[in-house]
């Protein structure tokens, strides 16, 4: 395979993170990474962890005889405002993308990376001067929702829901998943209805988002970026976070307009994404208790442990799209017998226990 | 009867302002008052003298029942300075008979109606310093009941703001109902109104004018709402807020309906570390609190509409206070969301709703039979005056507060 003796050279070379597909959501307050780290390597993530390496899987072939990438998908998010920090990291890694391409092939009009969110447009420019790569963007709403469908039908122990305290993971019968509603909290709010992939509508959203909470909570506290407020939210002793966040976004609103909207189309699930709900335990408290109320218990609510992957997840997919002189068309595929079936178009992935931080997930990569 | 007898007693006592009934709305931040003044005597109300008719008390409506006339007067105060209201109302002469004997009352037997949280909570303030004992009534069918009053019997109270327009609307009673009744007080309750006295309360949030009020004194130092209110005049909002142009680099996001001016995320551009507190203007963040406020109460509104089949949404409480930006902000909201099928509309007297319904709850009380009041048409609106027909209106020289003409009928 074309990837085989770029790797055969790149033996001898210091182990840096070699990147074979990577993908961008670049929002208005943070910017989301998914990058696929081949097993053959010890690839070094951004907190220095090797993962195992694996011999000659690379060169493995499917039953159908097609070319199989196994690795890691791993996630990584910058602030917005710090983009060149994100530019610096993806510098500082050996970006081998077009996956089964010719790697010899000049590379900087072919360079392309999936790119999502606003920041795909605003940010075209600069990534073209400073990486040499071109932003290939893709849609945010349809990248949400690939993301979101993707991660709730390929990934073991994904999607939980929140009551009394309790975590308790929900596995969704891939049959049984639509229609749901999709409330992504990025800087403001999407609420999209999914009736299927690919298929799917913006309903409703709200300005009064994690940019609301953020910069209000910046400008009446002393913290100094969004990690230590939310750190000073969890401890819930700070009267202006209290009510920040049990008043304007602790899920007295998002739980009205959320549940008004799956009413309205009948729809018994509603998940949360986005960065800022963050596992914070009295938010999804707040959401699931008072969803569970207004609906009388016939609507859930439901998290995402990848919550702010979504956009990036689905911009990582839409390689699947690409076929590039009919060479490269991807698939992730089961890793672990979750499901007997590999055939066709089910996309599965199981998530490893010994995950870093950010949750990578182990999958594997087909080409044709 | 017992009233006139009451009235009669007072002839001859000292000019002081009579007022025949009083009622209050005790909330979280305000406290409203809404009082008659008969026209006999001359009622002092901030100097201006209304004027006097002679023996119009006296006169009789054709069923021979006493007839006062005079004005319904409206005040407020802050229920943090609850002594400035106690003290206005020790200034007055309370007739807090109307509802008893007319012979001097014990102190135990004087009550004036209440309605609103403060009605409990401040229910041992007013017996201790006034030795009145008020009357609780309840908030939501009060403000209910006060809407429903305003709408049909005054004359040019409820109005629609588009587009820097105002234009009052005069509803036909027959037409009235269900309608959305969307009360901002300090908080914000949504209540569905099918009928006079058929209600629900259907939603609420606690995103409302105290949480205006509240953030705003946090992150401007205003001394209070009306300051608030009054920078967010000179402010610009789209250096606080983050727009879909400011995420997309000055695009649209035209697939989703999102033009480049569209608050992405309210207050998302403060996340910045590049600017503290101090750097932001106090009337760009007056504004925005404004916007995001209204928007929200706007959207949350017309979802609550929508789901109820409701063409109409009457915006409620001191909130608003006639504020052009506010009015703007809520009814491009309404509109926005609604694609034009739902209306927002507003109301004059829009703070007293909760007060003049427990005014009107006097109605209610029959004291061995003797005191039954109605408000009768002032003006021929309509011909009507039978039965249990409540008009008034509204005279073209109200004071501030838009004190209305009505009559009170005793039977």
């Amino acid at each position: 395979m074309d990837h085989l003796p770029h790797v055969s050279n790149q033996r001898n070379s210091q182990p840096q993170t070699q990147i074979s597909h990577l993908a961008l959501d670049i929002g208005g307050s943070l910017i989301k990474l998914v990058y696929f780290c081949r097993c053959d390597y010890s690839c070094r993530d951004s907190d220095g962890d090797e993962l195992r390496s694996q011999n000659d899987s690379l060169c493995s072939k499917s039953v159908n005889r097609q070319p199989v990438l196994e690795g890691r998908l791993h996630f990584a998010k910058f602030e917005t405002s710090k983009i060149n920090d994100c530019l610096d990291f993806l510098g500082s890694m050996e970006l081998h993308l077009g996956g089964f391409h010719d790697c010899n092939a000049p590379l900087s009009d072919k360079m392309f990376i999936k790119a999502t969110g606003g920041g795909a447009f605003k940010f075209a420019d600069l990534f073209k001067e400073k990486l040499g790569l071109n932003l290939d963007k893709e849609d945010e709403m349809e990248c949400l929702v690939t993301g979101a469908n993707f991660l709730l039908k390929a990934v073991h122990q994904e999607a939980f829901t929140y009551l009394d305290g309790w975590k308790e993971f929900v596995q969704i019968d891939p049959n049984d998943l639509y229609p749901y509603l999709l409330v992504n909290i990025g800087s403001g709010v999407s609420m999209i209805k999914v009736d299927g992939d690919g298929k799917f509508e913006r309903v409703s959203g709200t300005s009064l988002g994690g940019g609301t909470f953020w910069g209000l909570g910046r400008l009446s506290t002393n913290c100094k970026n969004f990690d230590e407020l939310l750190e000073l939210s969890h401890q819930g002793n700070n009267r202006v976070i209290d009510m920040l966040v049990g008043d304007i976004y602790g899920g007295t609103d998002y739980e009205k307009i959320s549940y008004l909207n799956a009413l309205r189309f009948g729809l018994k699930r509603i998940l949360f994404a986005g960065f800022f709900i963050q596992g914070h335990a009295y938010t999804m408290d707040t959401i699931s208790v008072a969803v569970n109320f207004w609906s009388k218990g016939e609507a859930k609510a439901m998290f995402l442990r990848h919550e702010g992957f979504l956009g990036a997840l689905g911009a990582f997919m839409s390689y699947e799209k690409q076929c590039l002189d009919g060479l490269t068309v991807y698939k992730m595929q089961q890793k672990f017998p979750i499901g007997a079936s590999s055939a066709g178009d089910k996309i599965y992935c199981s998530r490893n226990c010994n995950s870093d931080e950010n949750g990578s997930i182990e999958c594997t990569l087909y080409g044709t």
